[in-house]
C-alpha cells in the first residue's frame, strides 16, 4: 500500500515528544485540564474528568480520530482548541505522507536505476565477453594466415629448391659416373706408362733416355697416379654430395614417412660442411640406428639446415659448432651448438617472429627460425634457444620417436 | 482499488490528477475547494510549493453519505508533473480509481502532453492498474490562453475522436470547465463503483445523487 493511502492513528500523529507540549498549551488556552482520548477510548494524555465533561470530536479527512475532553463550563474554547489540534494533526499526517511518499519514491528510483545499472553491466559484460573472443578470433585467423602464407612460400622454395636439387643431381650423376670409372681406367694406364718408363731408363738409345731426363718422364708417372688418386676422391665427394642433396630436398617424400633423423642430420651436416671456412670445425655426434621419426624429411631437413646454417654464420671465419642427437626416453633430442657471437635478449625474443632478420637486406630473410619452430611443433616438437651474447648459442630441439 | 470498510461503513475511493508540469492540476483541486459542492468537505493539504510547483501531492478530501448511511470518501490527489518526480507519481498513482489527466492547451506543450499521457500508461502498468477499465477524462486546460498560443479545440477533438474517454475543455485559473470535468469523472466512477459495491441496490444510492452529492447540482459551467 502507497504511504498516501495508509490511515495513521492517532498514536502516531500525536508522538509521545509531542504530547506533553501540546497538552500544556492547550491546557493554558482553555483554563481546564484536558483529556484526548482515542476511538478506543485510549488516552494520550490527562485523566478523564468525574462529572459532567464536553467531549469534542477531533476530526482528520471528515472522520472523527478521537476526542478532546474537558469539564469546563461552556465548550467554546474546548471547540477551539479541539479546531487547533485538528489543524496540527493534518499538518503531521501531511508531513508523515510526504516522508513515506519520498522514501518510497526514494526507493522506487534506487531501485528502477539498480535495475538499470545491473542491465548495463550485464550487457557491458557481454560485450567484454563478445569482443574478447572476437580479438581471439581474429587473431587465431591472422595466426593461421600467417602460417599458411609461410607454409606456402616455404614449400614453394622448397619445391624449387628440390627441383633444382634433383635436376642438378641428374646432371651431375651421369658424368661424374662416367668421369670417375675414365678416372680408374686411366689409373690403370699409368701402370702401362710406368712399365714403359721402366724400359726407357734401361734402353740402350741414350737419345730416347736423355728425352726421358729432360721430360722428367719418373717423376711425372709417379705424380700422374697420385693426381689421378685424388680425382676419383674428387669425384666421389661430389657423388657424394649430389645424393646428400637428393636426400636432402627429397621431393618425392610430400607424405609423412617413417625415417632415421640421425641419417638425415649426418647428411645435411655434410652439405654444410662442404662450404665451410677453413678456420670453422664442424663436429656432428649422432647415435645409430636409434633415432626412428615420422614426418616429412624435407620439412625437417630444412629446419635442421636453416638451425645449422644460422651457426655457421654466427662464428664467421673461426669457431665450433657441433651437432649432436641423441635419444632420450621417448623423444629424440638434437642440440647444435655454436661458439659464435650469441645473441642480446632482444634478439633472442624475437628470433622466432616472421621476417626478423639482423643481418644486411637481402643477406637474410628472417624466415629460417620460423620456419624451423613451425616445423617442429609440426610434428609435436619443441623448440628452444639458449643464446647470450659472446656466449654462443644453443638451439635444443626434440620430437617423438616412433618405437619399432 | 476502493477501500471498503464494512465494519466502519465506510468506502474510500481515491481519484488522481495527472498531467505534464504547470497544466493546472493543483489549480483544479483548489477550485474545488473553493466552489460549493460535495455534501461534506475536508481542509485541502497542499504541500510547501517552489515556484508553484507541487513538490509531494495535493490532496482534497470530499465525501457523502449514502441513504444506506455508507460513507463515501473520495481522496483527490494531484502529482507533480514534473519530470523528475516519477517516483512520487508513481507511488500516488497506485490504487486510483479514476485519473483526470490535465493537458496544457498550449501550443508549446503539445509534446510534454503526449509524453506524460505516455508516461501515465506506463506508471499504470506498473502499479497494475488495468488501464483499458480505469475511469479516464481528459481535461484540456488553460483555455483562456490568447487564440494564437491555443491548440485550437477542433484539431483536440479531431485528434482524440478515436479515443473513448470524455474530452473536456477549461480554465481552471477562472474555474470554468472544473467541475464539468469532476462531473464527468463521477460519472464514470459510478458505474464501476456499483458494478463492484452496488451502490444502487444495497445502498440506494443511484448515479444523479452520486454526481450531485459529491459535485453539486446546478453547476453553470459547460463542458463538451
Ligand atoms: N492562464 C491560465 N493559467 C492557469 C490555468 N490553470 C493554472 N494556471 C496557472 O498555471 C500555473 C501552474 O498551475 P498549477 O495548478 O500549479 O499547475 P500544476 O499542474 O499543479 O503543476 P505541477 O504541480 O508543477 O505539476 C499557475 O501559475 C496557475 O495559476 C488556466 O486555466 N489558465
Ligand atoms: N646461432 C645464432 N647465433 C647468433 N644469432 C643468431 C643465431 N641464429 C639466429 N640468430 C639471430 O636470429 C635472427 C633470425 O634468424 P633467422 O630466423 O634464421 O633469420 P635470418 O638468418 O634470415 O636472419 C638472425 O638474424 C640472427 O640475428
Ligand atoms: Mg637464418
Ligand atoms: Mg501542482
Amino acid at each position: 500500500m502507497s504511504a498516501v493511502d495508509r490511515n495513521f492513528p492517532l498514536q502516531d500523529l500525536v508522538g509521545p515528544s509531542l504530547r506533553g507540549r501540546l497538552q500544556s498549551r492547550l491546557d493554558l488556552l482553555t483554563g481546564v485540564h484536558t483529556a484526548l482520548a482515542d476511538l478506543h477510548g485510549t488516552l494520550l494524555w490527562g485523566a478523564l474528568p468525574a462529572g459532567n465533561s464536553y467531549r469534542i470530536p477531533v476530526e482528520l479527512e471528515l472522520e472523527p480520530v478521537g476526542h478532546l475532553i474537558a469539564a469546563c463550563e461552556t465548550p467554546d474554547r474546548l471547540k477551539a482548541a479541539a479546531g487547533l489540534l485538528e489543524m496540527i494533526l493534518q499538518q503531521r499526517a501531511q508531513y508523515l505522507m510526504a516522508a513515506d511518499l519520498h522514501l518510497e519514491a526514494v526507493q522506487s528510483d534506487y531501485e528502477s536505476l539498480l535495475a538499470k545499472h545491473a542491465e548495463l553491466e550485464a550487457s557491458e559484460a557481454r560485450l567484454r565477453v563478445l569482443s574478447r573472443q572476437l580479438e581471439d578470433r581474429v587473431r587465431e585467423q591472422v595466426d593461421l594466415i600467417e602460417a599458411r602464407q609461410r607454409q606456402l612460400y616455404e614449400s614453394e622454395r622448397l619445391a624449387a629448391v628440390g627441383q633444382l636439387a634433383a635436376g642438378v643431381a641428374h646432371e651431375i650423376n651421369n658424368p661424374i659416373g662416367f668421369v670417375r670409372s675414365n678416372l680408374v681406367t686411366a689409373k690403370r694406364y699409368v701402370a702401362s706408362l710406368a712399365e714403359l718408363h721402366d724400359a726407357i731408363s734401361k734402353s740402350s738409345s741414350s737419345g730416347v733416355r736423355a728425352l726421358s731426363d729432360r721430360l722428367d718422364l719418373g717423376f711425372i708417372v709417379e705424380d700422374f697416379g697420385v693426381l689421378l688418386d685424388d680425382c676419383v676422391q674428387g669425384a666421389d665427394r661430389i657423388a657424394r654430395i649430389v645424393s646428400d642433396l637428393k636426400s636432402f630436398a627429397s621431393i618425392d617424400g610430400a607424405e609423412y614417412e617413417r625415417f632415421d633423423l640421425g641419417e638425415k642430420l649426418v647428411a645435411v651436416c655434410g652439405m654444410v660442411e662442404a662450404a665451410l671456412p677453413p678456420g670453422v670445425s664442424l663436429t656432428c655426434r649422432v647415435d645409430d640406428g636409434s633415432l626412428q621419426v615420422k614426418g616429412h624429411v624435407g620439412h625437417l631437413n630444412q629446419a635442421l639446415f636453416n638451425i645449422l646454417r644460422n651457426a655457421v654464420q654466427a662464428v664467421r671465419d673461426h669457431g665450433k659448432v657441433s651437432v649432436r642427437a641423441e635419444r632420450e626416453g621417448d623423444r629424440v633430442r638434437i642440440e647444435i651448438e655454436d661458439d659464435g657471437e650469441g645473441m642480446t635478449a632482444e634478439v633472442r625474443r624475437r628470433a622466432f617472429e616472421p621476417f626478423f632478420s639482423t643481418r644486411d637486406v637481402g643477406a637474410g630473410t628472417g624466415l629460417g627460425l620460423t620456419v624451423a619452430r613451425d616445423a617442429v611443433r609440426a610434428h609435436e616438437g619443441q623448440i628452444e634457444i639458449d643464446s647470450a651474447p659472446g656466449r654462443g648459442c644453443r638451439v635444443r630441439i626434440q620430437l617423438p620417436v616412433v618405437t619399432p | 482499488m476502493a477501500d471498503f470498510e464494512e465494519d466502519a461503513g465506510k468506502l474510500t475511493v481515491k481519484v488522481v490528477y495527472y498531467g505534464p508540469a504547470q497544466s493546472g492540476k493543483t489549480t483544479n483541486l483548489l477550485r474545488l475547494h473553493d466552489l460549493p459542492g460535495p455534501q461534506l468537505k475536508g481542509e485541502i493539504m497542499t504541500l510547501e510549493t517552489r515556484n508553484d510547483r507541487t513538490l509531494f501531492f495535493d490532496l482534497l478530501p470530499m465525501g457523502l453519505r449514502a441513504p444506506s448511511g455508507l460513507l463515501i470518501k473520495l481522496r483527490l490527489f494531484t502529482v507533480p508533473g514534473q519530470v523528475a518526480h516519477d517516483g512520487t507519481r508513481k507511488a500516488i498513482l497506485s490504487r486510483a480509481d479514476g485519473v483526470v489527466f490535465v493537458a496544457d492547451s498550449h501550443r508549446n506543450q503539445t509534446t510534454n502532453n503526449a509524453e506524460s499521457f505516455d508516461n501515465l500508461m506506463h506508471n499504470a502498468a506498473r502499479v497494475g492498474l488495468d488501464f483499458a477499465r480505469l475511469p479516464l477524462v481528459i481535461q484540456f486546460n488553460t483555455r483562456d490562453l490568447p487564440q494564437d498560443v491555443l491548440v485550437p479545440e477542433d484539431a483536440i477533438r479531431n485528434d482524440w475522436r478515436q479515443a473513448p474517454w470524455p474530452l473536456m475543455f477549461s480554465s481552471a485559473l477562472q474555474g470554468a470547465g472544473v467541475h464539468a470535468t469532476f462531473a464527468s469523472l463521477l460519472e464514470v466512477l459510478y458505474g464501476a463503483l456499483d458494478a463492484e459495491f452496488e451502490l444502487g441496490r444495497r445502498h440506494q444510492l443511484d448515479r444523479q445523487a452520486f454526481v450531485s452529492g459529491l459535485c453539486g447540482s446546478g453547476t453553470t459551467e459547460s463542458g463538451s
